[in-house]
């Protein structure tokens, strides 16, 4: 891998300016109305207060919109015209995906950082300084789950458009995973099988340790069962990549 | 860690192998449809230093034959070596250096940038500074791609294929879609670059391209090579001749014996003719025509010759 080629990769994503927008300020404006602003964001919860709450589901969203925006993009960037140009070159598939996942994981950190910062100087408070460490490092860590969903997406579709509405669709999946707004009732039980659940759960668990607030009362989502939603949608967007990725290179 | 010479010492280059050796080589894609035979059987043996385009219409198997030697798609039948290696490890050990006609450039990023993070992949890059410079790029070198003209983004390209210092150079239809002047640039620029032995070949439509820049030309049409030679061979495949000569323009043209197309402009006749003698004899001797000029049938008509396999052009 080249760090050059990495370090100019990753500048180039952050010049970027709408995409910036989507990833790091959008979470933390939302985190400000959502989090901040409202009345109940000093209740407390296991690991910290509702603010917290909000700012690690802010957070972990904006890390998957990253994420699913760079591997989507690097899936169209390689079977478009740059692809040719990195074939002439000693750089392969492997340092290309090296390449790739680096960048994506780095522009995953902006958003995390970002929401932080704004948590940790308005009134986001968690108990303990491991939990504010475990909570950022599993949004960063967990959102690669959504690089595969990107790169599936990159690779059937082949359009910077289509990973437009890959990421577009990220806003349902993230209502779908508890992320906006307290889901109750059925709907929750839906929700614990949509794909953002049990990444945005794994990494607000230092706050809540399972506990799922609703509007009919306290709830409690076992660790196994967020992670077993995890690694499922991971598998799944996983071998959708790797079939798309086949069909891509087969038609050679 | 690109540069580090232990892990990356370059192979050794054996000069002795030619640049390109294509031997029987087949290309068949299947689609849904149908299945195209986009090279049909094709030889080709190309020696260090030369300059050869590569010309014919399109859907000849031009593009198919350069990224077969590109390594960007393999021959369904036959081999191709570049400088006595399987393509793609002589691209990846920085031999082959091509413009390609499909060759997309990242958008956002600046022509600087842009040399830059390719430089980085090589393990003994040209100088950026230096690509920008010989190529041509230099002076826009801060502009982002997207505001590029397309004969700038060509000279991206081809600051791009200079990187790896390459031994082989392959450009296909570089100058499609530039005005004159860029491409006159393009070719001087390119023509700095052939001085010191660099192997160059270069697929076009431009006849002209081929005529100025060219030591051999090699046709293909419809999967298969069907010339392969001088330009100057090339020329004279055609049997045709223009006699041209002037002559009231109030006057009815003579008949002339052999004569297969007359048009008459500026006070002048025109005739081509497969038989330039006879009718210059009998234009000489039979009317009042003055300032008799003769003229051997252009590349253009060559060209056009070959590609119908006959010679009534």
């Amino acid at each position: 891998m080249s760090l050059t080629y990495t370090a100019y990769d990753v500048l180039r994503n952050l010049r970027a300016v709408s995409n910036m927008f989507f990833v790091a300020v959008l979470p933390a404006v939302l985190f400000v109305l959502f989090g901040v602003a409202q009345g109940w964001s000093s209740a407390s919860l296991p690991g910290g207060n509702v603010s917290a709450y909000v700012m690690v589901s802010m957070a972990a969203y904006g890390a998957i919109t990253a994420t699913t925006g760079i591997a989507g993009s690097a899936a169209v960037e390689r079977l478009q015209g740059w692809g040719r140009q990195l074939a002439l070159t000693p750089m392969g598939t492997a340092g290309y995906a090296t390449t790739k996942v680096t960048v994506a994981m780095t522009l995953a950190v902006v958003p995390v950082l970002v929401v932080f910062t704004v948590g940790l100087f308005t009134n986001a408070a968690m108990d303990d300084l491991w939990r504010w460490v475990l909570s950022g490092v599993l949004a960063v860590v967990l959102s690669s789950v959504f690089a595969l969903y990107g790169l599936a997406a990159g690779l059937i579709f082949r359009s910077d458009a289509a990973v437009g509405a890959a990421s577009g669709c990220l806003v349902v999946l993230g209502f779908f995973g508890n992320v906006f707004m307290p889901l109750s009732g059925g709907l929750l039980e839906v929700a614990r099988f949509t794909p953002v659940y049990g990444i945005v759960g794994l990494a607000r668990y230092p706050v809540t340790e399972g506990t799922v607030t609703t509007m009919d009362g306290i709830q409690t989502d076992s660790v196994w069962l967020l992670l077993a939603n995890t690694v499922a949608w991971a598998l799944v967007f996983g071998a959708a990549a790797l079939l798309a990725a086949r069909k891509a290179t087969a038609r050679r | 860690m690109n540069r580090t010479n232990t892990a990356t010492t370059p192979a050794p280059r054996p000069s002795a192998n030619p640049a390109i050796e294509v031997r029987d080589v087949v290309k068949t894609f299947h689609t849904r449809s149908e299945t195209v035979h986009a090279v049909k059987g094709v030889s080709l043996e190309i020696p260090r230093g030369a300059v050869v385009a590569l010309l014919g219409p399109n859907g000849a198997g031009k593009t198919t034959l350069l990224d077969m030697v590109l390594g960007m798609t393999d021959p369904t039948a036959g081999t191709v070596a570049v400088c006595g290696e399987p393509p793609r490890s002589a691209t990846s050990h920085g031999r082959v250096g091509a413009v390609q006609q499909v060759g997309g450039l990242l958008p956002d990023v600046t022509v600087r940038e842009a040399v830059t993070m390719i430089a980085s992949l090589y393990p003994d890059p040209l100088p950026v500074a230096e690509a920008l410079e010989r190529s041509g790029a230099a002076e826009f070198a801060g502009r982002k791609i997207f505001k590029c003209s397309g004969g700038q983004q060509q000279r991206v390209r081809f600051a791009l294929a200079l990187l790896p210092r390459p031994e082989l150079l392959v450009l296909d239809e570089p100058t499609a879609g530039m005005d004159v002047a860029s491409r006159t640039a393009f070719w001087e620029a390119l023509r700095a670059q052939t001085a010191d032995g660099l192997t160059v070949v270069f697929a076009t439509h431009y006849l002209q391209e081929a005529e100025q820049m060219a030591d051999r030309v090699v046709l293909m049409d419809a999967g298969r090579i069907t010339f392969d030679g001088s330009v100057h061979e090339l020329r004279s495949t055609s049997r045709h001749h223009t006699v041209s000569f002037a002559w009231p323009s109030d006057e009815p043209v003579p008949a002339l014996p052999g004569a297969s197309k007359v048009t008459r402009a500026h006070g002048r006749v025109s005739v081509r003719t497969q038989d330039a003698d006879a009718v210059a004899r009998a234009v000489l001797t039979g009317t009042a025509a003055s300032e008799l000029e003769v003229s051997r049938g252009g590349l253009d008509e060559a060209f056009a010759a070959l590609l119908r396999h006959d010679d009534t052009a």
